[in-house]
């Protein structure tokens, strides 16, 4: 009798144990982005000072630094200073684009205010950019090639020091 | 103004003739198109909700993307076009129903299994000879020189209840 239970315990806990041991050593809101290795999705994006529209599309030929935020999100707070530093160190060779996520144009330009600004920012009507590049929430940030091609997706704030590794290889200088 | 806005709609986001082909389906009716949007929604997961699917979110994002779902099946794509297309950035995570492949199979064929197994196993214990519990035992007569406690006891239990 105390073999049979042990032998049913067994059946059922070894299995659960195992899949718990498996599902928490990774986290689970870290998806790996199916876009990594393919073409960034175009977008024509109106700039949060009204000005000239920005398209993906026109900034080819230079890498890419895509960081989609919002100003009521708090860990984009503490990756913008960063974000701001490294898009003047890369100033003629990487173009970075600030895209904002479900936010209004007077908050947006209050904080740029507060916080500072080096790059163009857009609003992202109806979320569609966002939507095209899988975003589940902010800040996530997309390293695009010259060529168009993503390389890399950052899920929560850039760790500023990989950025700048990565786009010191990618501008080879 | 409006067809600004239309192009600008056009140019953010990917076309997604070249994610899932042609639409499969003719552009369909509006009330038909209503169903269909609810139908594929309630399979797309809402990306900043728990487990909660875009027809089911009244969060910003999956408002934005129902409406997505909208213009893709006004156009005239189907449920699994709408949901690839939106696999593709989102990675397969975004389908609230998961696929019947793989190792996803075990998600659907797990819980009959077991039921089946559970049904087989009680079925099994059940007409198992000696497993079912004994008739209870005939009643045993009362010893005749009891007979008058019982009836007294049977009478004071009587008056406790009047």
């Amino acid at each position: 009798m105390n073999t049979k239970v042990l032998v049913a315990g067994g059946l059922i806990t070894v299995p659960l144990v195992v899949v718990l041991a498996i599902g928490f050593q990774h986290d689970p809101r870290q998806i790996d982005s199916p876009l990594v290795g393919k073409p960034a999705p175009g977008f024509a994006l109106t700039p949060v000072d009204g000005g000239a529209t920005v398209a993906l599309t026109e900034l080819r030929g230079k890498p890419v630094v895509i960081n989609f935020w919002a100003t009521w999100c708090v860990p984009c707070k503490q990756e913008h200073p960063a974000l701001v530093q490294v898009a003047r160190l890369f100033e003629d060779e990487v173009s970075f684009v600030g895209v904002v996520y479900q936010d209004e144009p007077a908050k947006i330009e209050r904080w740029l205010g507060q916080y500072g600004s080096a790059y163009p920012t857009v609003v992202d009507e109806g979320s569609r950019a966002a939507i095209a590049y899988g975003v589940y929430g902010v800040p996530e940030t997309f390293v695009v090639d010259a060529a168009g091609t993503i390389v890399h997706k950052y899920t929560g704030p850039v760790d500023p020091n990989d950025l700048v590794a990565r786009l010191d290889q990618m501008v080879a200088r | 103004m409006m067809s600004l806005l239309l192009s600008l709609a056009l140019a953010s986001g990917v076309d997604p003739t070249a994610v899932v082909g042609a639409p499969a389906l003719p552009p369909p009716a509006a009330e038909e198109a209503e169903a269909r949007t609810d139908a594929i929604s309630k399979k797309v997961r809402c990306p900043v909700c728990q487990g909660l699917s875009v027809a089911d979110s009244p969060s910003e994002s999956a408002r934005a993307m129902k409406e997505e779902v909208r213009g893709l099946v006004a156009k005239g794509y189907d449920e699994e076009q709408v949901i690839s297309y939106f696999e593709a950035s989102y990675g397969e995570f975004i389908r609230l129903e998961p696929t019947t492949e793989g190792w996803n199979l075990l998600v659907w064929v797990l819980p009959g299994a077991a039921l089946a197994a559970g049904a087989g196993w009680l079925a099994w214990t059940l007409r198992r000879p000696g497993a079912a519990p004994a008739a209870p035992a005939a009643l045993t007569p009362v010893d005749p020189e009891l007979r008058p406690y019982v009836a007294r006891v049977l009478a004071e239990v009587g008056e406790a209840h009047d």
